[in-house]
């Protein structure tokens, strides 16, 4: 396992040039059948991916992104088309693609040391790596003193923060984020930005992050994705080889913010 | 003179308090429910409504001599009575449980399921006691009666548990890399756990009043129940010792079904839901 590697590697300082694909969409089609209505979410749809980048996709409400996501995931099936991970084709679900859920998805049966050792479980981890494993990332989430909780018993930020230490301690090659910072306040929002650039630090994920928000992606992200509305297809993407951390108040920052607000809002005027 | 006053406000916060709110409520609820029993014996005045000291004094002489017509003791037919309940219901538990499990999970085999269940389900429980005591005998038929009157009840609790899980839950499971199998023994049981509980506290119920009225069938020589007591006493107009019996079946009652409340309460804490 390559967890934690080259020492120049870091989410937090400049981000690192990468060029080999990892994940490639390919000519997706999916079509949402219900009785004669036919939704047509995504047509011949493609996008790569490269190994280690933080990529955001943004774009309208409904547009497909969720969609796009899941197909990744494997929990749905094109319509048509293929989704390559590493050259091979990925058709079910499996360990090697983390996700977080907007919702948190925790299981509220098990206390934070159990979410967090869910996927060691199944993967038939011995007990005693399986526990020293969750702690690593369970203190890497700054979740130390709640190790024991409930799940119920924690703030909304403090969940998803187990939902990242769930999804990130099986060291998945690619890990799939739906909005998942969409539940929290804006406070909350912004220090959960940081902390999870302070949780990624060091790894070499390949991360693709959906969002509403166009300031987190600019805060975020080596590329981002601006989607069309749907069936949705891609209007625009923007590298932003820009050091991190990032200041929002740079007068860049500001502009880039403006330029992807102004399409998406172009979008949205196109539909009223 | 002395003169005092207590001084304590009530504090929902304290379990003290609580406790004693609870203990202070009940016994006055008992109290008045007992004068009230006295009161229409009183003013009936026929032997069919004895008074409560009759019916005390009837549920101590059971108590200290056991039935002396049939020389069985108090605890025999408690023992019968709960053996036959407990085996009921705990061959309801094990054919609902995974059943219900299935039916939540399939929608096929709820659709296929669904035209059996719902022509059985409104025949009262109480109406298989005669065909299933005469057909299997007192005991193993009071235990069928018990069987089915917590069988729909549980089953329905399951199915519904199962159906309310967050899909999401099923999808974190998926891409943690969970097989069918392991989403079925990670997420599902303890997913529905709650829901079953909540089918066994109903089912316990039923179940209860189904006991009796099967061991007013009995006619072979297996041990009776109490429920056969309470009968035999009413045969004979012996009021007070039929009303004891009554007095001890609503007690049984109470006490498994609080067993069931406080098991139902404690999982779904576990489970982190509010009850
Ligand atoms: N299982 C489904 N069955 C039918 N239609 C669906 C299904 N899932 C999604 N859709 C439809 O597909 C479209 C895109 O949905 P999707 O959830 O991918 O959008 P999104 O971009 O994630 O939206 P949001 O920004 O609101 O999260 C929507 O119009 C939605 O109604
Ligand atoms: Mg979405």
């Amino acid at each position: 396992m390559t967890e934690e590697r080259s020492e120049e590697y870091t989410r937090t300082g400049p981000s690192i040039s990468c060029t080999d694909t990892h994940i490639c969409v390919n000519n997706l089609t999916k079509i949402f059948k219900k009785d004669k209505s036919e939704t047509v979410v995504l047509k011949d749809f493609s996008l790569d991916i490269r190994k280690g980048e933080l990529i955001t996709i943004v774009g309208p409400s409904g547009c497909g992104k969720t969609t796009i996501l899941r197909l990744i995931a494997g929990l749905i099936e094109p319509t048509s088309g293929a989704v390559l991970i590493n050259g091979k084709p990925c058709t079910a679900p499996g360990a090697d693609r983390g996700m977080v859920f907007q919702d948190f998805a925790l299981f509220p049966w098990r206390s934070v040391r159990k979410n967090v050792e869910f996927g060691l479980e199944i993967a038939g981890i011995p007990k005693e790596e399986r526990r020293e494993r969750a702690e690593r990332y369970i203190i890497r989430a700054g979740l130390e003193k709640f190790i024991d909780s409930r799940v119920h018993e924690l703030s909304g930020g403090m969940k998803q923060r187990v939902g990242i230490a769930r999804a990130l301690v099986g060291h998945p090659d690619v890990i799939l984020m739906d909005e998942p910072f969409g539940s929290l306040d804006a406070q909350t929002r912004n220090i959960m930005q940081t902390q999870l650039l302070k949780i990624l630090d060091k790894t070499d994920q390949t991360i693709v992050f959906i969002t509403h928000s166009v300031d987190e992606a600019v805060f975020l992200s080596d590329r981002i994705v601006v989607l069309t509305k749907r069936p949705a297809s891609i209007k625009e993407i923007i590298d932003i080889p820009w050091p991190r951390p990032r200041d929002r108040a740079d007068p860049g920052f500001t502009a880039l913010r403006k330029k992807i607000l102004a399409e998406l809002e172009e979008e949205n005027v196109m539909e009223n | 003179m002395v003169s005092w006053t207590l001084n304590i406000k009530y504090d929902e916060n304290n379990r003290y308090h609580r406790f004693l709110r609870t203990v202070v409520i009940t016994v006055i609820s008992l109290t008045i429910f007992i004068m009230v029993w006295w009161m229409i014996s009183v003013i009936a005045d026929i032997p069919a409504i004895p008074t409560p000291l009759k019916t005390w004094n009837a549920l101590v002489d059971l108590y200290l001599h056991g039935d002396m017509v049939t020389s069985i003791s108090l605890g025999q037919y408690i023992f019968s009575s709960l053996s036959s309940f407990l085996k009921g219901v705990l061959l309801a538990f094990v054919i609902s449980v995974p059943l219900g499990l299935v039916l939540g999970y399939s929608k096929f085999m709820r659709d296929f399921s669904n035209p059996v269940i719902e022509l059985l389900r409104p025949i009262a429980p109480i109406a298989w006691a005669p065909i299933f005591v005469l057909a299997l005998g007192s005991s193993l038929g009071a235990i069928m009666v018990v069987f089915i009157g917590v069988f729909f009840p549980l089953l329905t609790n399951v199915i519904f548990g199962v159906r309310k899980i967050d899909p999401n839950w099923i999808d974190a499971a998926k891409t943690l890399g969970a097989s069918q199998m392991k989403i079925f023994y990670k997420v599902m049981i303890p997913a529905a756990t709650p829901y079953i509980m909540n089918g066994v506290k109903v089912g316990l119920g039923i179940g209860w009043m189904c006991i009796v009225a099967a061991e007013l069938y009995r006619f072979d020589g297996a041990l009776p129940g109490i429920g056969f007591y309470l009968a035999q006493q009413a045969q004979n107009f012996n009021w007070p010792s039929a009303y004891a019996g009554l007095v001890v079946i609503g007690i049984l009652g109470l006490l498994t079904i609080g067993v069931a409340d406080y098991i139902h309460r404690i999982l779904s804490k576990r489970m982190g839901m509010d009850v």
